[in-house]
């Protein structure tokens, strides 16, 4: 991946959302997910600022 | 439904099985993302570097990977799951159909399908007490 300061912002409602690839724990494993993954289904991607936070 | 920080999966791991799985029986029932350095943070627009953390930002992207929705929300404020599902409600329902969701829809409400008839003559059936509850 470019050093993320060369990379542009890219989320824009209307427009592809940008692709991604991250190492995820799934059920007890951990896995490899890609957003290219779940073409086909609506996938609600959501952050948060840390585990063990309060909110 | 996929969740993400900076945290690495093994943090998720133990605070799935140390936490959250004492607040919601079996833990959350779906993917933690691990985002070291906040890189796909920075893409989305949610990456504070002062703090090294991506803050709370939800993303509702589509069955073509198109973004439709999103919203970002300091730290502090938690996110209102209710309108986050109303939104999810809404973009299902004007996919494809061509119509169009006025302000305050949910599931029950009248949608719109817009035509030139229309034009000018909102007044006719949209009234501002139909944007609340």
């Amino acid at each position: 991946m470019e050093a993320k300061e060369d990379v542009e912002w890219e989320a824009r409602v209307g427009k592809p959302a940008p692709e991604f690839e991250a190492k995820a724990y799934v059920a007890g494993e951990i896995k490899t997910i890609k957003l290219a993954d779940y073409r086909g289904q609506w996938v609600l991607l959501y952050f948060y600022p840390g585990d063990f936070t309060f909110v | 439904m996929l969740a993400i920080s900076v945290d690495s999966p093994y943090s998720h791991k133990i605070w799935q099985d140390g936490e959250l799985s004492k607040i919601i029986p079996g833990g959350l029932p779906f993917p933690m993302l691990s985002d070291p350095g906040g890189e796909i943070g920075w893409r989305y627009m949610v990456y504070d570097e002062d703090a090294g953390v991506d803050i709370r930002g939800r993303f509702l992207i589509d069955p073509d990977g198109i973004l439709q929705a999103m919203e970002i929300l300091a730290p502090a404020v938690g996110r209102n799951v209710d309108e986050m599902i109303r939104q999810v409600q809404a973009c299902q329902r004007v996919r494809g159909t061509g119509e169009v969701t006025p302000a305050g829809w949910e599931p029950g409400k009248q949608t719109i399908k817009p035509c030139a008839e229309m034009a000018g003559k909102v007044c006719e059936f949209w009234s501002p007490e139909m944007a609340f509850k």
